[in-house]
């Protein structure tokens, strides 16, 4: 297979490696290619932060939220009465 | 009148002591089901309201769930199923979407923006713009994305909340994935 079609593999590859889907076989192929492809390793590299940051921000966001709607304590209220 | 025998006295006061258990244990999930919900709905007040519907819904029906599995994949999956029932699919997205870009094409645009290294790819995608990409992700695909990525719930669990098949589940976030990275590289190219 030529170099660009190494490449066009392993982008499609890249969310079934991330989310650990490939055989043990197709992986070894990912990762012999990773360590010879700057390009494609970069984005590997990147995808995982993408997400980690994707996931902070959309924590961050919603954290002051619910320090402060009282959601809890409305939840709460929602409860059958004991006994 | 019932009689009171000590038998039933003892089941009621055993069905009320496992009642309270499930409540504490659904009240101790609500902010990780409030942070579903946010991603599902557009404003928090729509998220806020979508909770306590559940809670309602989940309290009254508590005896349906089976002590022991995934709790919180069962409030989720009573939220998303009142979530359609508001009609949400009234507005189905499109099935199809114009073809999207493969995995790569966000990082080299970044790469062409100067931005490709790690720490600068987390200051050019704000906080704000990546809310809004993903809150531009048609339904279908956002609340894969979200229920797995965000929620870091399993694909079994998402199908089961979302009831449809796991290659579903697959198909979907891979795509969903696709379309945020696209919101996001059009975002960055243009930020």
């Amino acid at each position: 297979m030529t170099a660009h079609g190494d490449c066009r593999q392993c982008e499609e590859r890249l969310q079934p490696y991330l989310d650990r889907t490939l055989t043990a076989d197709e992986r070894a192929i990912v990762q012999l290619h990773l360590s010879e492809c700057g390009r494609c390793a970069r984005c590997y590299r990147l995808e995982e932060v993408l997400w980690k940051h994707v996931r902070n921000c959309c924590e961050e966001e919603v954290n002051g939220e619910l320090a402060s709607n009282g959601l809890q304590q409305r939840l709460a209220a929602l409860r059958s009465e004991p006994g | 009148m019932s009689e009171a025998t000590p038998d039933h006295a003892r089941e009621i006061a055993g069905e009320a002591r496992d009642r309270i258990r499930f409540e504490e244990e659904a009240l101790a999930l609500a902010d990780q089901v409030y942070r579903v919900a946010r991603r599902l709905v557009p404003s928090p007040e729509e998220a806020e309201d979508l909770v306590q519907d559940t809670y309602v819904r989940a309290f009254r029906n508590w005896r349906s769930f089976e002590a022991g599995t995934n709790l919180r994949a069962w409030l989720l999956r009573i939220l998303t199923n009142l979530n359609i029932d508001r009609g949400r699919r009234a507005q189905r997205a499109p099935s199809t979407q114009p073809v999207e870009e493969g995995d790569y094409f966000l990082y080299d645009r970044l790469d062409e923006a100067g931005a490709g290294e790690e720490h600068r790819l987390v200051e050019r995608l704000s906080q704000d713009s990546i809310v809004e990409a993903l809150a531009a992700v048609p339904h279908d695909f956002r609340d894969v994305v979200v229920l797995v990525d965000i929620g870091e719930f399993s694909y079994a669990d998402a199908a089961q909340i979302l009831d449809v098949p796991i290659g579903t589940v697959m198909s979907r976030l891979h795509r969903g994935r696709r379309i945020l990275k696209q919101q996001l590289a059009d975002m960055a190219a243009t930020g």
